[in-house]
């Protein structure tokens, strides 16, 4: 029996040149109970498509069908089906609060009463997994976590009593381990509402962990559909084979031959940052940090949100000021002042978000021109500097030129794409901009912050490619901060976990990744579903996080602040806090490798895993 | 928040003070005396001024003004001794209070209303036509549209009364001409924000959760879209309920702001000080109403009012 019958629908925005195809011509079912996934590039029309199904397009779009139903029903958004959406902060109300934005729903859909909606916001909140549920529903979006909040998004949904949940991308935004939680619920969900569930990800890893069958869209069309396990293991198109392929990821290294055999590289520190705090009134704070990025390494600094790392990372390119701890530029510290030009702009940035990070009123070779010439400015200052290679003179016109046309074709643009506007690029165009920007000053340090995370697979996978070859070319030394293990695993040398605002472990990439020390790093790469199906279906999501930002409070200052989360914690976890012990080139700060407990050793102990 | 507001109304209460020190000195500087006029010797306005105390040193007579602020005592008319100060302002700003909070309300209401029509209307013709109207309401000048509205239904049409205020027909053509301004600026605002905050995803989430379009946009997207609107209305409502200078000298309205151009002219310096230190009052009082009322609409901002350090 299929809960969701759609047939031959189409979808056309009328354009300055002709009306373009969104969606073209697709076909699709949900069985009853069972979770059915969409999957495909951004921009292959898979959203468009799942608002057409809801009526939700707006009126520019005409949208053609042979037949959209719902249970044998035409589709009533809020009635017999729901959606629900990426990003969960900016679909609810801010100004509204949560309580109200369930209890209206729940009105609308049964007309009952004040205090009967509000009795059953509070157990549809407990229902998706929220403890206290009368406070969280006097409270506003912004007061909640990511993973809280999609759950809040969730129990709206489920406050229509749909046949039908339509889930666009629901854990896009967030990262691994509020992921596995997000996914284990939707599961429960299904499992006991009976609701079905039409899943849509970019993602190969969550379809492969969640559904049944699969559609793969690709440029408005659904070309290939089947159970998980003919897509995942078997599949016939050259687009899935790619997508999983992509997903999957080549290997990007022959890297770690390089550095075993070079002994100059990878050992000399750049920037180095010893116990360094920073504390805000809210969260992101950081506690007694110590980090170094070697020349010409990759170091990669992952945790989940909240965690620290951009703190971290703005103190290491002087953007911030530490409260407390030391701070050392090529072993010197560097002078007071504004410390992001003591660095001579040797230290660069790419953002997050390409559309965000240049300004639309520049030209390509406007921005990047600017850049060289803040450089030279800059460069002036640091006259000890033994690599000045922008140092002094301003450059003249063809030297900017030529710096500029050899940057855009390091970065895979075209030299004519100089005289254009941001706007008339794509996320991942732009992001190659943001990336000739930061070189074009030829900088030692790279700090790349979630630089690829709000691309789609394949655009992130080129993006990645770049990166690692420039940076192989070039040889800068890069802080890559990501929320995602799968990325960060491939790319870098080093690698940091942070959590709660501390680094729980360190080490080289290989080796943490294949035996994780610190029960966070081993939570972290269990929580990553792979595109296979057996496999992915297997993860197990760890324990709830309480609440955003409240182990930064004095009482958790005197303990782990994983300890309220970890399976394994001790009696000591919850009194004191761990010093980073290390062992060779890794650190890990937990208290299962303490001399206290692990027993006293002789120098020639090999450290192995606790866990 | 009560700390909050604590300290808004101490800082109010010190710009107050400037307020009163600057323009007790300013009013000094205005040549001529309030009682020199034509036919009156000089002998005769030293022994007036002496009788008020004007020959003093200035430091002394701004100490003796400010204790008498301070006791809630503005001082007596210098053109009309009878009268207090504090009488003048009981008599004339009911009038020109009422006629502004009629302004406020039937700008509000209307600049509302057709905002949200132009942002919801599907239909192009009355998106611009609404635009053209506001376009054009706020480019007359107040005067201009008084003397208009005037000619065109008091002269012409003979439908209104043209001066005075003595029966509710009568605020008609003041109430319009005040609130033309305001209620195209009010409209432009809605129809522009309340636009953008339709485009936003927890509107699309709203539709989606099965809200009807009446609830979508006025539980939804109106209060997001209502914060900048307030922010204009502030000032604006505090310029409106200390009356028009110009608006009130047209139609004749005895109200604050004919008393404010006449005790100008008369050199009237306790006045002039009394009706500024009360006008200046009303805009502190009317801007901490403004901000309160964003810090209610807006949660985000309440927050960083209560988490305030002092």
């Amino acid at each position: 029996m299929n809960v969701l019958e759609v047939k031959n629908l189409s979808v056309q925005y009328p354009g300055t040149e002709g009306a373009s195809e969104i969606v073209k011509d697709i076909s699709f079912t949900v069985e009853e109970g069972g979770i059915t996934g969409i999957v495909g590039q951004s921009g292959s029309g898979k959203s468009t498509a799942m608002l057409a199904v809801m009526g939700l397009l707006d009126g520019r779009a005409s949208v053609q069908y042979g037949q959209i139903t719902v249970n044998g029903k035409a589709p009533a958004p809020g009635r017999n089906i729901a959606m629900i959406f990426q990003d969960s902060l900016s679909c609810l109300n801010p100004s509204v609060k949560i309580g109200r934005q369930i209890t209206e729903t729940v009105r609308t859909r049964k007309g009952c009463g004040r205090k009967e909606a509000a009795a059953r916001a509070e157990e549809l909140l407990e229902t998706v997994g929220i403890r206290n549920p009368a406070l969280r529903m006097r409270q506003y979006p912004f007061e909640l976590s990511g993973g809280m909040r999609q759950r809040v998004v969730l129990a709206i949904a489920l406050a229509c009593e749909p046949d039908l949940i339509i889930a666009d991308e629901p854990t896009t935004a967030l990262d691994a381990v509020v992921q596995a939680q997000i996914l284990q619920l939707l599961r429960r969900i299904v499992r006991e509402t009976g609701t079905a569930l039409l899943l849509v990800s970019h993602d190969m890893g969550v379809t492969a962990a969640m559904c049944r069958n699969v559609y793969v869209m690709h440029g408005g069309r659904i070309i290939e559909e089947g159970t998980a396990e003919d897509i995942f293991y078997d599949p016939s198109e050259e687009y899935t084979k790619q997508l999983l392929k992509d997903a999957k990821g080549g290997r990007l290294r022959e890297k770690e031959k390089r550095n075993a055999d070079d002994p100059e590289s990878g050992e000399e520190a750049l920037i180095r940052m010893t116990h360094v705090t920073k504390i805000f009134d809210a969260d992101e704070g950081v506690r007694d940090v110590s980090l170094e990025i070697r020349k010409s390494e990759i170091l990669a600094l992952v945790g989940e949100s909240g965690s620290g790392k951009t703190t971290a990372a703005r103190i290491l390119t002087g953007m911030l000021r530490e409260d407390a701890g030391r701070l050392y530029y090529r072993g010197r510290i560097p002078q007071r002042g504004r410390r992001m030009d003591s660095f001579g702009g040797k230290v660069q940035m790419v953002f997050q978000d390409p559309y965000a990070s240049l300004n639309p009123c520049l030209t390509v070779r406007q921005a990047l021109s600017e850049a060289l010439d803040a450089a030279v400015r800059l460069g002036g200052h640091d006259a000890g500097d033994a690599d000045a290679r922008v140092a002094g003179h301003p450059l003249s016109e063809q030297e900017k030129e030529e710096r500029i046309r050899k940057i855009l074709a390091l970065t895979g643009l075209s030299y004519g794409d100089a005289d254009r506007y941001p706007h008339a690029f794509s996320g991942g165009q732009r992001q190659r901009i943001g990336i000739a920007r930061a070189l074009i000053t030829e900088p030692e340090v790279l700090v790349c912050d979630e630089a690829i995370s709000s691309l789609d697979a394949t655009t992130r996978e080129q993006i990645l490619e770049l990166l690692f070859r420039v940076q192989r070319k070039i040889g800068f030394a890069c802080l890559f901060i990501s929320h995602d293990m799968h990325v960060v695993r491939r790319i870098s040398d080093r690698i940091a976990v942070m959590y709660g605002g501390q680094i729980v472990e360190t080490g080289r990439t290989k080796k943490v990744c294949s035996d994780p020390w610190h029960p966070y790093t081993k939570l972290l790469l269990e929580a990553v579903p792979e595109p296979d199906p057996v496999r992915a279906k297997k993860i197990k999501s760890g324990p709830v996080k309480e609440a955003a930002g409240t182990d930064q409070s004095d009482a958790a200052e005197a303990c782990c602040p994983f300890a309220g989360r970890c399976g394994y914690a001790l009696e000591c976890c919850r009194r004191e806090r761990p010093e980073q012990y290390a062992f060779g080139d890794r650190g890990v700060s937990c208290f299962l490798y303490s001399d206290e407990h692990s027993g006293r050793r002789s120098g020639a102990y090999r450290m192995t895993s606790q866990i | 928040m009560a700390r909050y507001t604590c300290r808004r109304i101490l800082t109010g209460l010190l710009s107050l003070f400037v307020l009163i020190t600057v323009t007790f000195f300013l009013v000094r500087i205005i040549p001529g005396s309030p009682f020199q006029r034509g036919g009156v010797s000089e002998s005769v306005v030293e022994a007036i001024e002496q009788e008020y105390g004007l020959n003093e040193p200035l430091f002394t007579q701004y100490l003796s003004y400010i204790g008498g602020v301070l006791h809630g005592d503005l001082g007596i008319s210098y053109q009309d001794p009878a009268v207090r100060v504090t009488e003048v302002i009981a008599r004339a700003w009911p009038v020109t209070a009422s006629v502004g909070a009629a302004a406020l309300i039937v700008s509000l209401i209307l600049g509302t209303g057709l905002g949200i029509l132009s942002a919801v209307s599907g239909r192009r013709s009355v998106k611009q036509v609404i635009s053209a109207g506001g376009m054009i309401a706020a480019g007359i000048p107040g005067f201009a549209a008084a003397i208009l509205l005037m000619l065109v239904f008091s002269v012409k049409l003979k439908l209104l009364p043209a001066s005075g205020l003595l029966s509710p027909v009568h605020y008609i053509l003041p109430v319009a001409a005040l609130s033309l301004y305001p209620a195209a600026m009010v409209s432009r605002l809605v129809s522009s924000t309340l636009e953008t905050e339709l485009t936003k995803d927890y509107v699309l989430f709203a539709r989606a959760k099965g809200l009807g379009r009446r609830q979508v946009i006025f539980t939804h997207a109106l209060k997001n879209a209502y914060l900048p609107v307030i922010n204009y209305i502030g000032p604006a409502s505090a310029s409106l309920l200390t009356g028009s200078f110009v608006v009130e000298s047209i139609f004749t309205i005895p109200g604050l702001g004919r008393e404010f151009v006449g005790s100008i002219t008369n050199r009237d310096y306790t006045l002039i000080l009394g009706l500024t230190v009360f006008m200046g009052a009303v805009v502190i009082l009317v801007n901490l109403i403004t901000d309160l009322l964003c810090a209610w609409l807006d949660p985000k901002t309440r927050r960083a009012y209560r988490e305030e350090r002092a």
